[in-house]
């Protein structure tokens, strides 16, 4: 075959001024192929669609238009959801890295050491969680909630009682429990007037952290046995019990008692009242909700 | 124990029916939870008595048409579904 004729024809071929020319015959047999006719067949055809698509102004027209609705529906879309889930307020509690979640898990296992609970602020807001460890992330309580599901896969597997469906009643049951409790707390928050600056999402952070503490006692339960679930869960209880209330009497308590000095008044009692009671329903549900997957 | 999401929200529209089935006239006025009753002081702040009844009030104001809306679909699926 001839490849000095071939290359014209190839390259030509949109063109409808060469169908007359008699060596129109090659045009058929080429795509039989030879290796390198093949190779420059592949690509002039797919050009030469381009090019139409391109050049044809009414294609232009549509594909603009197209682009220009898509970009509006994106942005109304976008605009709905900001009102729902404020997006831009989730992303200050993802803003965290590895030194801070390392830091964190090891404040929620022992709290005992750590001195200053106060959230540092920057002109009004709070600082993100990557620069400061008191503040309250929504990445470990989300990914403790995964995890703990996995794990009570994992203890249910290796008794032989598992199946598909119940990973999905776990989820739902601990979803369900935690929507419960954050409800509880947000009506108590309601009735006794408090003034604080405790968000929604604050609440499930604080709820949500003490996955990391079922996690460690349900993996020890399955490493060493019941003795070993007691005993890791009693330490995590007691280490839940105390970050909590630590934590939520800077956020709850006047000033003055969160300072330590006892100041008296039923305000301030109904106050502590209120925080001991959220503190201690961490360890109830810790072992509520991990006490079936060890047998 | 094995709560599903459907679940809550069942309990939560029986609560939501329970309170707003609470009459005015006839039963919060007579046991002193009437709408009028709950504001003591007004120098400090109210009390849980106070806010609960506020609670109660409102609830019963502004779940009053959901409720409605949301009863009905709930008896047109349980008729049709089971």
């Amino acid at each position: 075959m001839d490849y000095s004729t071939q290359k014209p024809k190839v390259r030509m071929r949109g063109t409808p001024m060469d169908s007359s020319e008699p060596s129109l015959l090659f045009d058929d047999t080429s795509t039989g192929g030879q290796p390198s006719g093949h190779g420059r067949q592949d690509k002039a055809p797919l050009g030469y669609a381009g090019q139409t698509l391109l050049s044809d102004p009414m294609s232009n027209l549509a594909m603009a238009y197209g682009s220009s609705l898509a970009s509006q529906g994106k942005e109304m879309v976008d605009k709905n959801l900001d009102r729902f889930i404020p997006i831009s307020k989730l992303k200050y509690y993802f803003a965290v890295d590895t030194v801070y979640v390392g830091k964190k898990l090891g404040l929620l296992v022992f709290p005992y050491m750590h001195e200053n609970w106060e959230v540092s602020y920057q002109q009004d807001t709070p600082v993100a969680p990557r620069f400061d460890i008191n503040a309250p992330d929504l990445y470990i309580p989300a990914m403790g909630f995964i995890t703990y599901i996995l794990v009570a896969g994992l203890a249910l597997g290796t008794q032989n009682r598992f199946s598909p469906e119940i990973l999905g009643m776990q989820a739902s049951s601990a979803l369900v429990w935690l929507i419960i409790e954050v409800l509880a707390t947000l009506l108590s928050l309601y009735l006794v007037t408090v003034n604080t600056d405790l968000t929604t999402i604050d609440l499930v952070a604080f709820a949500g952290y003490k996955y990391v503490g079922m996690i460690i006692g349900v993996l020890a339960g399955l490493l060493f046995g019941k003795m070993g679930y007691y005993l890791t869960l009693l330490w995590c209880c007691a280490s839940i019990f105390v970050f909590m209330i630590r934590t939520l009497r800077l956020k709850i308590l006047s000033e003055a008692a969160a300072e330590g000095v006892l100041v008296r008044g039923a305000k301030n009692q109904l106050r502590m009242y209120l925080t001991m009671a959220i503190a201690a329903a961490q360890p109830v549900f810790m072992y509520w909700l991990t006490f079936h997957l060890v047998r | 124990m094995a709560f599903t999401l459907y679940s809550l929200i069942q309990t939560a529209i029986l609560c939501t029916n329970a309170i707003a089935v609470l009459h005015e006239e006839r039963f919060l006025s007579k046991i002193g939870w009437g709408a009028d009753q709950g504001i003591g002081g007004f120098g400090d702040e109210p009390g849980i008595k106070a806010q609960l009844l506020n609670l109660i009030r409102s609830v019963r104001t502004v779940m009053r048409v959901p409720l409605i809306i949301v009863n009905s679909v709930c008896i047109v699926l349980l008729l049709l579904f089971g």
